[in-house]
């Protein structure tokens, strides 16, 4: 475990990355109510639960024309 | 020339206004920086978790473990991750009808597979560079042993595969019709190479077996003499795909 704190600040970046990928697709949801499909729980959901792949997911084939 | 020149401006300029560029650099940053990470700590991971009182234990990491890690990660996260953004390179403004207008005002159709292909590629290169950068990077920090022979050649076989994807979306979408059309057929396509490249013949012949040896070039199990065929010819393939591209695109209802 002890290793693991080590390289944390290796670690943070990463999850920060993670973090703000999550959160821009969130505003964008949020900002947004056309979805080419699914709802807006499935897409919240996917965002949150798959990381990086899940916001990826939402922008490339979820979010409808702005 | 003009039309060429307006087009690239214009794709350059939705890049920054639909969140691609998001979604690529966050994706290369991600891979670039956890691949050697992982490997350094992937023991110790393991060394915290209990599985029902099996231990496991790894040895040491090298570099060659984070390498590993990049390029199992760069041929299928990134490889995906390019595949979902670029699909709807054309199928998007297709549907939409937005090039209908610009098509109609004298605007070439060659011009626009081009320019789209040129700042796709564009794109893909920067992205991949920064990725790799700092995967090499973090490498360096991590780990003692960092020289590898064949490096470059490897990275380039992978990036190599990236453009040729890149002019496969295109064509597929020249070809194809609808929203998910040319992704499908894309991955069709794939599938089939990557089937293919299963039999150890065909490999040489196979643009996907730059994306699957990449290690193996960099420990010595496939020479680079083997591949450079393999590269010349993806080179080619890529080429005809474009053509083929241009051609289709022409004798597209749009």
């Amino acid at each position: 475990m002890e290793e693991l704190i080590e390289y944390l600040p290796l670690i943070i970046p990463i999850l920060m990355i993670e973090l703000i990928l999550a959160a821009v697709a969130l505003i964008h949801l949020v900002r947004h109510d056309q979805y080419r499909f699914g709802n807006r729980l499935m897409w919240i959901l996917i965002i949150l639960l798959v990381q990086i792949i899940g916001p990826i997911l939402y922008f490339s084939i979820g979010k409808g024309d702005d | 020339m003009r039309g060429f020149k307006a087009f690239v401006k214009k794709e350059l300029i939705e890049f920054t206004r639909n969140y691609k560029w998001i979604i690529l650099l966050s994706t290369f940053l991600f891979i670039g920086m956890s691949s050697p990470l992982l490997a350094k700590l992937l023991p110790n991971i393991f060394s915290i978790l209990e599985m029902g009182g099996l231990t496991i234990t790894l040895p040491e990491p090298t570099g060659m473990d984070a390498y590993s890690q990049f390029f199992k990660n760069m041929s299928q996260m990134g490889i995906i991750v390019l595949l979902l953004v670029y699909s709807g390179i054309l199928s998007n403004e297709l549907t939409k009808g937005t090039l209908t207008i610009l098509l109609s005002k004298g605007l070439s159709r060659n011009a626009v597979i081009l320019a789209k292909y040129t700042v796709a590629l564009f794109h893909w290169s920067l992205f991949f560079l920064i990725g790799t950068i700092i995967n090499h990077v973090y490498t360096i920090y991590l780990f003692e042993k960092t020289s590898f022979d064949h490096l470059f050649f490897s990275l380039f076989s992978l990036w190599l595969f990236g453009a040729f994807v890149l002019a496969l979306i295109l064509f597929s979408g020249t070809v194809t019709t609808g929203n998910y059309g040319g992704l499908l057929l894309t991955v069709v396509l794939l599938v089939i190479g990557l089937i293919a490249n299963s039999f150890s013949a065909l490999q040489k012949y196979n643009p996907v077996s730059l994306a699957t040896d990449n290690l193996e070039i960099l420990t010595g199990e496939v020479l680079v003499s083997e591949r450079i065929g393999t590269v010349g010819l993806t080179v080619l393939l890529t080429t005809t795909i474009l053509v083929f591209a241009l051609y289709f695109f022409k004798e597209k209802k749009v």
